[in-house]
Parts: structure tokens; sequence; C-alpha cells
């Protein structure tokens, strides 16, 4: 078994008077992922009621609490538990448990999501290309050869950030967010990749469609990713886009 | 007995508490903009204290009852009128079968709150009955599970009290946030001696603040990381935009600072253009105070 490395650098500060925040340095780093899907998963296995939400991301897990139940409660010695000296003491507890190595999955499936680049789909393909002086086929290829993590998910219900992008690829967000992206629209912003999983207004760079649902509001689990999860493209032709198209009451 | 929508508002909606638990896939919270008028609503009516309720904008929605009931208005005054007949705020309105109610002029805040006695059956989806992306449409009805228990008492001082933390101009308060130090010195300045005010670009994802523009010491270079209700983004233009009860989960823009919980609701009241002080408190203060008046509340609740 791999001796399980925790990282030292975490701090925890009050974020408002209803969250606290852990956090470990601020940079894009699988590592630092890892860690803080792990905190994630000890503080969701300690079912503390009080909790609302734990929101995991890049850097940072974000954990909103219920001041009236926090109100109603006493704790070592004080009227209610100070949220700031809660966060401490959950963070002692987490770093001193050795048991939550266990809890880490050893193999982890790559989701493999079709993606139509046709040009009627993918309508910044020709803006993408003249950026980075690069062919239409090569994106596609540059595209679909990495294995992106899921960093974190938010702007949308089930809007994954993964990356990174393949350098020669990149491409800044739109200066002025377009009106209308269409739901299942894979797009790029600077190293991250995404899939827009409703129609919305947005500022990324659009060069394919996927015709695969990625938020099911009637169906747990609702979002098709979450955060920690590998994610990698594959093309597919326009008329195979169109047969598999889940969306297809919502475009018509 | 049957509540009709017979004309929509402009972006009327049914609130609870919100929707939490979800916020790691993207879900915002959603629920009250204005929790102290929607659970004084609750209160007055005998009611569950975060029971779903009407959240009620200008031009707002015309309502019609099929069956005499009990119902309270609070929060924004929207001069509501029974069969054209002016009723009162923050006081049980009993309703005659077949009576209309309709809101004529906004004199006073932003958003009212109307309540049923008893329950008014809707879906609930991920343990909240809150509205996502929908709004109140013409045509809808809305079945009432009505309740005949007794009224309780509310003592008039302390409704006072309460509509003051509402409507009482002071100071809006906020705790600094991560990017605080960030900020040009002369900003801070600027944030802590000048007033400021809501623009028209406000809506329940988020408050846009206008006043003179803030600026950061280096540009932003943040990773995106969980916002709050009540957080104050910097945006690149120099203005603050307040995020509230539909705010996305994440964001990436300078955090500030973020509203105590306590002057959520009075924000989230001030009427476009009207000046504001904006004021730092500690987060034992904003925590004391908060659970105080949620105390009373509950007080209420447990004693009827």
């Amino acid at each position: 078994m791999v001796q399980h490395q925790h990282n030292t650098e975490w701090k925890v500060k009050l974020l408002g008077d209803h969250a606290i925040q852990f956090c470990l340095p601020e940079k894009i780093d699988p590592f630092i992922v890892e860690q803080i899907q792990h905190l994630n998963q000890y503080i969701m296995a300690q079912n503390l009621l009080f909790f609302k939400d734990c929101i995991p991301s890049y850097h940072t897990l974000t954990v909103i609490f219920d001041l009236n139940k926090l109100g109603k409660m006493t704790w070592k010695g004080t009227p209610y538990p100070i949220p700031l000296q809660l966060g401490q003491s959950l963070l002692k507890e987490f770093l001193a448990d050795t048991n939550e190595v266990k809890k880490k999955e050893t193999h982890q499936q790559v989701i493999q999501i079709p993606v139509c680049y046709d040009i009627s789909l993918g309508s910044d393909l020709a803006i993408v290309a003249k950026e980075n002086n690069i062919g239409i086929e090569d994106i596609i290829q540059k595209h679909c050869q990495p294995i992106y993590q899921v960093y974190c998910i938010g702007f949308l219900p089930g809007f994954a950030y993964m990356g990174k992008v393949d350098k020669a690829i990149q491409s800044p967000r739109h200066a002025t967010p377009r009106p209308l992206v269409m739901a299942g629209s894979v797009g790029i912003a600077g190293a991250q990749t995404g899939i827009y999983p409703m129609n919305s207004p947005g500022g990324w760079k659009i060069i394919g469609r996927t015709p695969k649902t990625i938020f099911n509001k009637e169906m747990a689990p609702y979002a098709k990713f979450k955060m920690g999860d590998q994610v990698q493209f594959f093309p597919i032709s326009l008329k195979e886009f169109t047969k598999q198209n889940e969306y297809a009451i919502e475009h018509t | 007995m049957q509540l009709n929508i017979l004309k929509k508002g402009v972006a009327d909606t049914l609130q609870d508490a919100g929707r939490y638990g979800f916020q790691h896939i993207g879900i915002p919270p959603c629920g009250y903009m204005d929790y102290l008028s929607a659970q004084l609503a609750n209160i007055i009516l005998g009611n569950p204290l975060e029971q779903v309720v009407f959240e009620i904008h200008f031009p707002a929605s015309i309502f019609s009852f099929n069956e005499a009931v009990c119902i309270c208005i609070t929060g924004a005054n929207f001069v509501p009128v029974v069969n054209e007949k002016s009723v009162e705020l923050n006081t049980p309105i009993f309703i005659e079968a077949n009576e209309t109610l309709q809101f004529l002029q906004p004199i006073q805040g932003k958003i009212c709150y109307l309540a049923v006695k008893g329950k008014i059956e809707c879906n609930s989806w991920l343990k909240s009955q809150s509205y996502f992306l929908e709004r109140i449409q013409t045509g809808m009805y809305f079945s009432v599970e009505k309740n005949n228990s007794s009224l309780p008492t509310i003592h008039h001082e302390w409704l006072q009290r309460i509509y003051k933390h509402i409507f009482q101009p002071s100071p809006i308060r906020f705790i600094p946030g991560p990017a605080w130090n960030d900020l040009d010195p002369a900003s801070i300045q600027i944030l802590l001696k000048k007033t400021f005010s809501t623009s028209l670009k406000s809506n329940r994802m988020g408050y846009a603040i206008q006043g003179e523009k803030l600026a950061l010491l280096k540009p932003p270079t943040y990773l995106s990381s969980a916002v709050t209700k009540g957080t104050m983004q910097l945006l690149p233009s120099g203005e603050i935009m307040v995020l509230m009860a539909d705010h996305q989960t994440i964001g990436g823009y300078a955090n500030i600072g973020q509203i105590i919980l306590l002057d959520l609701p009075k924000l989230a009241q001030l009427k476009n253009d009207t000046p504001f002080y904006w004021n730092i408190v500690s987060a034992e203060i904003a925590q004391q105070s908060y659970i105080e008046v949620q105390n009373e509340f509950h007080q209420y609740d447990k004693n009827h």
C-alpha cells in the first residue's frame, strides 16, 4: 500500500458569518484536488446536522453551516460551537485519521464522452484555429487526446471545470459572453474545458457539442460528473450526433 | 380551497428556506430573499416558520381565492387591495370566496411575501419547494390545505423591532473576505466612507451595486472557489456584485467580503438608487445577533 501523505499546508478561515473554508495553496494541482476530496469525504462521513452544504473546488472546501442549529448547541464549555474552532478541530481529527486513506477508490474509470466537432455545432472552431495557427483536425485530435480531471462543479447545475487543455489549442473566453450557448456545447476557456449542461449565456469558445445529457433534473445523481472524475472526449460524425442526441426535444 | 393566478407578475415565485445539500453539483440554494419578512408572514398566521410562501416583485401577480381563507402580506409595501379595498401589511387578512388580491404600486421595499394560513400544495425538488429558473405563470392554480387553528398573539413592539431590521436605514454590515487585503488602500477608504446603492441590474441571482469604482492592488488571478448568499464580488469593471439567493455556487472574481445574514433582508429590500453605507462587523457579533433574532421567531413558533 502506498504511504499516504497528508498536506501540512491546510488553513481554516471564516467565510462570512455562516461558512468556513478549508484552504490549500492556490494552484491547479491534481494532488491538491485529491486532498480536498479526502477532507470532503471525511466531513461528509461525520454527518454533522448543522452542516448544510460542503462545496469542494480547486483548492478549497467550503462548508455552509446552519447558524440556528449551531446556536442551540453547547460545545466544549462555550454557549455554541465557535465555527472557526470547530473547523480547526475537524481538520486536526482528519489529519490524525489514517482510515480515510482506505476510502479512496483504487480504480477509477475514465468517463468517455462523444463530441461532434462539426463546424455547424462548434461555432468558435475557426476562431480557435486562427488564434493558435492550427488546423481544425489538429484541434479535434488535441482536444480528444488527454484524460481530463474534473476540478470542480459550478457555474450551472452539473457544469464541470476540467483540465488541462493542451497549450496548442488554449483560447481565452470571449470578451463579451454570447447570449445563448446550446445545451451540450463543449467549450474551452484558457486551460479549462467544459460542457454546458443547459441552454445558457456563456463566454467559453465553443468547439463542438455532445449528444449526451450532462444534467438530469429528474434522476439522481442529477449531474453526470463529480469532482475528481476522469473524462475523455472522442469524436463522432454529425450523423452519429443526430442519432444519439438526447437533447432533441429541447432543441426544436 | 384553490388559489388562482389571474395574471402573472414580472418575477414571482414560490420560496421556502432554500435548497441545501446540492451546491457541490452546482445547484444554487435559492430560498427567501428577505427571510425575515417571509418568516413573519408565517408566524402571524400560525404556520410553521419556514413554510413555502409566494415571493412577489413589482409589477405583481393578481391572485384570486375560490373560498374564504386567511392570508398575510409582509415585506415590501406594494399597496395590496382585496376587491379594490386596501388591506394592511403584517396582519391576518380574511378573504371571502371569489375575492381578488392585487398590488397597485411599489411604495416601500422591493420584495413582498404572501402567506396563506395552512399549506400551499406545490412540487418539491431536491428537498425544497423553492422555484429555480421557473416563474409563476398566468393560469396556474394551487391547492391550499387550510387549517383553522387559532391565530397567535404577536406583540406589537416585537413586530416593530423586526420591521426595523428590514427597513430602518442603517449601514449594511459585512465581514471582510479572502480578497480584502488585495484591495487598493484608497479603495478601502472609498468603500468605508462613501455611499453606494443597488442598481437596475439586480435580480434574485445578484444585486449590482453602483458607486465609486474600486480597484485591486494587482490583476486578479483567483481560482474559482465557493461563494455564499451575501458574497461581495469585485467585478473587473470595479463594481461590486452581491450574490443573492439564486447565486451560482462557485465564483472566480475577487471575494472582498460577505454581508452578514441579519442584514441580507435589508439589502434585498433596498430600492434602486437609495444610498447606503457599508460597515465592517465581527463574525461573533454577526452570529450572535442573528441567533438572537431567530430565537425570538422560534419562541413564537413553539408557543403556538
